[in-house]
């Protein structure tokens, strides 16, 4: 008996390359269903369904920041000169409160918090050691915008309908709704952080100051126009992109 | 005996057959977990494949795999892929000019934006609980992990020669599947899925799906935009997705992998039909590269070899791209870079206080073309969106992404069945064997 064990092989290697050709043209849009039919007898495949656990007090290595590891971390970042000096975006004392985010890197547990001080239109970044319970750096830098806080986004909405600018959205809520628009009431922003590229008119100075783009939409999902404006949060003024 | 146990059994008599080395106590606490239960996936597929990672929601980024490892039936030690693997930008231009967007920079993939799983976005899976990554992080069930069929696996029927001439053998005939995990992201009328499918073969497949709704309002011309809506009246208008990810490999926990371009070309002519030739080219230090036809690039260990002692590595494989001309950094198809911790985003990468303010894309990455000793690959895949009648509503779900495919990670094919264990090499060894292997051609940065 003789086995022809060539044959094998060359249809092994023609299988798997037939394979990786598949995977890449499945993705192309337009293209065939994404998920081949199978050819073969499917086994029911599964994966484990584990109940939710509480959330624990501390994480570890790469989890990310619990509720609890980052309201420890903002007491211990929010400096009292920083707390006296920084303002928010309603101008209230203090800085505004953008995010928080792990460094698995430091190999302990240290958290990153980001605050933005419109008085001196500065990002800070403040590295707390969560083991220490201490500030371990401070860094501080203009003309950095990382994305809008929720309240932030509120913000310039009031901003926006407060301005005369805001006058196309309210038709355009009007017109959505057949309500007339009681402030921003049952309405949804989204805030998109707009920095001016060189070829930009109407709001140069965002980048240095902190500017959002908004994309409204009503509390049932219907968009309303509001996607011309720029809203300038430190310099509270509406500008249309000309 | 169950399916688990035979798989079980067979892998352990596969790996004395092959010569590997059990696992020692020192592996196994190499591969342990740095991230709490919660965190972790661990799953095995059907044919006897293990992926495990840890993740989490990045408040930028959305989701984030850690710690990557694979072991398979023929090779049960789990061993490292990847350190970290997420997306590190999302460029979307309208071709009006208008506007743009660096959507992971601008407004973030996680937080506020990342949705909670609900109605079919999990059907079949285990919808895992975790933080949002929010400025003020809400525990939320928000990561998809199933398991789903990836199709034919490989199919071999061997051929005996009997009394009567060709006789059907054994047939190998197997299922595949896929360990995928997903998140949802709803920037505004824009819905993102992040998906990373985990393949049973050791393939890895990053790739990113939009759905939703078009961008309301966005009128453009005949060049620009495409009617959707009765007549021509209204035509919504052309744009990119501009995807990046951010790729670090740690093959087998050692780190420092090299990073080779391969390039194959007509070679004048043989016997019967063209010769054709595979060069090899060493990249030794950054620098952004484009594909031109039959160009990849691979990431091998300096250090970690398979049983067959050839080096560990993954190949990049990339599939469909729409390259965008407008900036100099959506240009390049692959970048690698020294790593760098001030190296975070694609571009709107000046957000960090702690780091130079004129390193913005991974342009700057490379421009002082530093020897690679830690290699991080970023890669881009650009989707040039032309609206259709169909995009409404809500839109067909287009995907783009990339494999990383396996290259001598393991000896032979992870899934290889128990009947052929004993074919790895030449089937027919010769006296005299042929030099083999890709000849290196030279080195650039």
């Amino acid at each position: 008996m003789i086995h022809h064990r060539k044959w094998g092989w060359g249809l092994g290697v023609a299988t798997a390359s037939a394979v990786t050709a598949f995977g890449v043209a499945s993705w192309q849009a337009n293209a065939a269903p994404a998920t081949p039919t199978p050819t073969v007898a499917a086994e029911r495949a599964t994966v484990s369904d584990p109940q939710p656990v509480p959330e624990a007090a501390t994480g570890s290595g790469n989890d990310a920041l619990t509720s609890s590891e980052v309201q420890r971390a903002r007491a211990i970042a929010l400096t009292p000169q920083l707390a006296a000096d920084a303002e928010d975006v309603t101008g209230k004392a203090g800085p505004e409160y953008l995010s928080a985010e792990v460094d698995p890197e430091a190999g302990g547990r240290e958290a990153e918090l980001y605050f933005y001080d419109y008085r001196s239109e500065k990002l800070f970044k403040q590295v707390v050691d969560l083991k220490a319970g201490k500030l371990v750096n401070s860094f501080s830098a203009a003309g950095m915008q990382p994305p809008a806080s929720e309240q932030e986004s509120r913000t310039a909405l009031e901003l926006l309908i407060a301005d005369p600018a805001g006058d196309t959205l309210e038709e355009s809520y009007r017109a959505a709704t057949g309500k007339a628009l009681n402030g921003i009431e049952g309405l949804v922003p989204t805030a998109h952080v707009y920095t001016a590229g060189p070829a930009d008119k109407g709001a140069e100075k965002c980048g240095r100051n902190r500017c959002v783009q908004l994309i409204v939409a009503t509390a049932d999902g219907r968009f309303l126009s509001a996607g011309e404006f720029i809203i300038d949060l430190s310099g509270r003024t509406v500008a249309r992109l000309k | 005996m169950t399916y688990r146990k035979i798989a079980g059994a067979a892998a352990l008599l596969t790996a004395a057959a092959l010569g590997l080395t059990v696992p020692s106590p020192a592996r196994a606490a190499a591969s342990a977990t740095t991230c709490g239960s919660a965190a972790t996936v661990k799953e095995t597929l059907p044919n006897g494949t293990t992926w495990q990672l840890c993740w989490r929601i990045h408040d930028k980024a959305g989701l984030v795999l850690t710690q990557v490892y694979v072991s398979t039936k023929l090779q049960p030690e789990p061993v490292q892929v990847l350190d970290s693997i997420r997306l590190a930008q999302l460029h979307v231009p309208y071709d009006t000019g208008d506007v743009e967007y660096d959507d992971l920079t601008d407004i973030g993939m996680g937080g506020y934006s990342l949705e909670s799983l609900d109605g079919d976005d999990c059907k079949g899976g285990s919808a895992r609980q975790g933080s949002d990554g929010s400025a003020e992080p809400a525990q939320r069930k928000v990561l998809c992990v199933s398991a789903e069929p990836s199709g034919l696996a490989y199919r071999a029927r061997e051929e005996s020669w009997g009394e009567n001439g060709p006789e059907p053998g054994t047939l190998y005939s197997r299922q595949g599947h896929d360990l995928v995990l997903r998140t949802i992201s709803k920037l505004s009328w824009y819905e993102y899925v992040t998906e990373y499918r985990l393949h049973d073969d050791g393939q890895i497949s990053a790739r990113l799906g939009a759905t939703g709704d078009l961008a309301p309002g966005f009128e453009a011309d005949a060049a620009r935009g495409w009617p959707v809506g009765s007549g021509d009246a209204y035509k919504a208008a052309m744009h990119y997705h501009n995807a990046f990810w951010r790729v670090d490999f740690n093959l087998d926990g050692k780190g420092g992998e090299k990073v080779q371009q391969y390039d194959t070309k007509l070679d004048g002519q043989g016997e019967m039909t063209a010769k054709v030739k595979t060069t090899r080219t060493d990249i030794t230090t950054e620098g952004a590269f484009s594909k031109v036809d039959q160009r990849w690039w691979r990431l091998a260990s300096r250090s970690s070899a398979n049983a067959d002692g050839h080096p560990r590595s993954y190949e990049l494989v990339t599939g469909a791209n729409d390259r965008y001309q407008g900036h100099p950094e959506t240009k390049p198809d692959v970048t690698f870079s020294e790593k760098s911790l001030c190296e975070k985003w694609a571009s709107g990468n000046d957000s960090d206080p702690e780091c130079p303010p004129d390193i913005r894309t991974v342009v700057d990455f490379v421009k002082d073309k530093q020897t690679l000793t830690d290699p991080v690959m970023w890669v881009r895949v650009g989707f040039h969106h032309v609206p259709r009648d169909e995009d409404q509503s809500p839109m067909p779900m287009h995907w783009q992404g990339f494999d990383l495919v396996p290259r001598d990670f393991t000896a032979m094919n992870p899934l290889t069945p128990d009947g052929r264990t004993g074919q790895n090499g030449n089937p027919e060894p010769s006296a005299e064997p042929e030099p083999s292997g890709v000849q290196p051609s030279g080195s650039r940065g």
